[in-house]
């Protein structure tokens, strides 16, 4: 499997750069963050809201621009397309699980706008004032975990999504559903510290948190004991439970396809 | 012994909705959606055994490339029972999935924006092709299709006769028992056809796969295949040898006369079926075993400038069997099967 995937993504990252310019552009799609960033700049500048001031908000969506760019994805459309094209046949004509083709191609583009984006986190980071960061081995660690958490669910999700494209020929309109609910639940629009109390106790127990504000949480030191391993234990039952039913999705699903053209 | 292809009572039913043309067509459309049942396969049963190079002909839409992928596993049958070297296709074992391949002349696996070079090593790695076997494999493609420069060029910059070189030899890469082809020389320039023909007809040779081919071509079929099938609206039509169909169907030889003055049509109808006749020209279906005492006599009782006998053409063969007028041909087809 090691060797599979060394050649999946030595091919993927062959596209990705073939492809260099558009995935910058992509990148330029993350200035919600920024304007968002923004906005709450301009509501703390009287003071700290809901225990956030101004260089936390700063931290929290620099942070969250990073988790962000690492939990993309978009195989929902990809397989979209190849299911109401046909495309797949080729795919599922090969011994491999045509899942392994996005996941390679999700990392390859990963490792390019990393690149790029890093650098510009850091020197804003470094250049606010008062910006603190919680950096211990253990919250690395934790803040790595969480992040694979975070990419996992988002992924799978997505992936469920694409594979409704079985019966319904195109799926495109529920990843837009689903990345809409990501963008509001998840921590982009607001961090969750903003929300009422009681859709913040809901959020705690679906999955958009852990698609992305989890993780800024941890980086920021606002999650930590018993609310930290509540956080990670709910996290990765949503991906256990994803895994699962892309798994019976995929079967169901296989069944209808119709492996047009040609 | 079990025969290494085995499709028993084969059928495939797709539920299509229909649309009539236009934005009100696209209104009723979406608010009362017609279904309606293609019975793409219908109860076809065929075996085949390891080694064998079988054509399958019909008309478009006949269910020939439904066959295909169901043999494949791409398609899920509806009902019946289909088995290849021992699998069920659509479970799709890895086992299985290493020892085929499915070559679809309008599909492509090759990325289109990376030479196909790339696609090969993946498939390598994919297949798990050992390198040395992989070295091998690859030399012994390049020699029979020349693909050498090709390998480095970006597969959107290859023509199409060389892009389907390439697509041929990435599905060969993990060298495949069975060989699926569908259609794989449409599109192509005679040269080209004869080429990708040659190969065909030279690796079943060297590596005794099994290879079943559809193509519109009839002298792709006609060069590689003894055995053909004959599927037209999802039902089986024919199923034997090429040249026993040709004997059933057209039991005469063409005889094209050319006379120096209009010949006298009833005293030519003495020596066979008048086909056609325009002027200084005469076309007669004469029967096969007597094809040359009748030419001679007739030499002798009429003038004649030139006269050619010539085999049936193959396409109006298979057109007489998709119109029906091949009647029984079925039943004796069914006992001719090696089962």
């Amino acid at each position: 499997m090691l060797s599979k995937y060394l050649s999946l993504m030595r091919l993927n990252w062959g596209l990705s750069l073939e492809y260099r310019a558009e995935g910058f552009i992509w990148l330029m799609t993350n200035m919600f963050n920024v304007i968002m960033l923004l906005v709450w700049l301009s509501i703390s500048r009287a003071g700290p809201v809901n225990g956030f001031s101004s260089a936390d908000f700063v931290a929290y969506y620099m942070i969250g621009l990073i988790v962000r760019q690492l939990t993309a994805a978009w195989s929902s459309w990809e397989l979209s397309f190849a299911i109401s094209e046909g495309r797949l046949s080729p795919q599922l004509l090969r011994p491999i699980h045509p899942i392994h083709q996005e996941i390679t191609a999700n990392w390859s583009e990963k490792v390019l706008r990393m690149t790029l984006l890093l650098p510009i986190v850091a020197a804003v980071l470094i250049l606010t004032p008062g910006v603190s960061l919680h950096v211990t081995p253990a919250s690395l660690l934790t803040f790595a975990v969480s992040v694979a958490g975070a990419w996992t669910i988002y992924f799978l999700a997505d992936y469920c999504v694409g594979i409704l494209a079985f019966w319904t020929t195109q799926a495109t309109a529920f990843s837009n559903v689903l990345y809409g609910l990501k963008i509001v639940l998840g921590g982009i629009l607001a961090p969750i510290q903003m929300f009422p109390p009681a859709v913040q106790a809901l959020l705690e127990w679906l999955p958009f948190k852990y698609m992305l504000a989890f993780s800024s949480e941890i980086a920021l030191g606002q999650a930590s004991g018993e609310r930290l391993l509540f956080g990670l234990a709910v996290q990765w039952a949503w991906v256990l439970a994803l895994w699962l039913l892309m798994q019976v999705l995929w079967r169901l699903g296989i069944r209808s396809y119709g492996a047009v053209g040609a | 012994m079990a025969h290494q292809i085995e499709v028993d009572r084969l059928s495939k039913h797709y539920q299509v909705h229909e649309k009539e043309p236009g934005l009100a067509g696209s209104l009723r459309a979406f608010f009362a959606r017609k279904y309606r049942v293609v019975k793409a396969v219908e109860e076809v049963s065929f075996s085949i055994d390891a080694g064998e190079m079988v054509g399958f002909l019909g008309p478009n839409g006949a269910g020939k490339t439904t066959t295909l992928k169901v043999l494949s596993g791409l398609l899920y049958p509806t009902s019946g029972r289909v088995t290849v070297m021992g699998f069920t296709p659509h479970k799709r074992q890895n086992d299985y999935l290493k020892q085929f391949t499915l070559v679809m002349g309008q599909k492509q696996q090759l990325m289109w924006d990376l030479p196909p070079m790339e696609t090969f090593l993946v498939n390598q790695a994919i297949y798990e092709v050992p390198r040395v076997d992989f070295q091998a494999i690859l030399k012994e493609l390049d020699d029979l299709l020349e693909l050498g420069p090709l390998l480095k060029k970006q597969v959107r910059k290859l023509s199409l006769g060389e892009r389907m070189k390439c697509e041929l030899a990435a599905a060969l890469l993990h060298r495949p028992k069975v060989l699926f082809l569908d259609e794989p020389t449409i599109g192509l320039d005679v040269t080209m056809q004869a080429r990708i023909r040659e190969f065909i007809a030279e690796y079943n040779r060297r590596h005794g796969a099994t290879v079943i081919l559809t193509s519109h071509y009839m002298a792709d079929v006609t060069a590689l295949c003894d055995r053909i099938i004959v599927i037209d609206k999802g039902r089986l039509l024919y199923d034997g040898n090429f040249r026993a169909l040709i004997e059933r169907v057209a039991p005469y030889k063409v005889l094209k006369l050319q006379f120096e003055q209009q010949p006298d049509l009833a005293a030519l109808a003495r020596f066979g079926a008048v086909a056609r006749a325009d002027g200084l020209t005469a076309v007669l279906h004469v029967p096969r075993a007597h094809a040359a005492e009748t030419a001679a006599s007739l030499l002798a009782q009429i003038e004649v400038d030139d006269i050619n006998f010539e085999e049936p053409a193959v396409e109006d063969i298979i057109r007489q069997v998709f119109a029906g007028k091949a009647d029984g041909l079925l039943p004796e087809a069914n006992t001719a099967l090696p089962l």
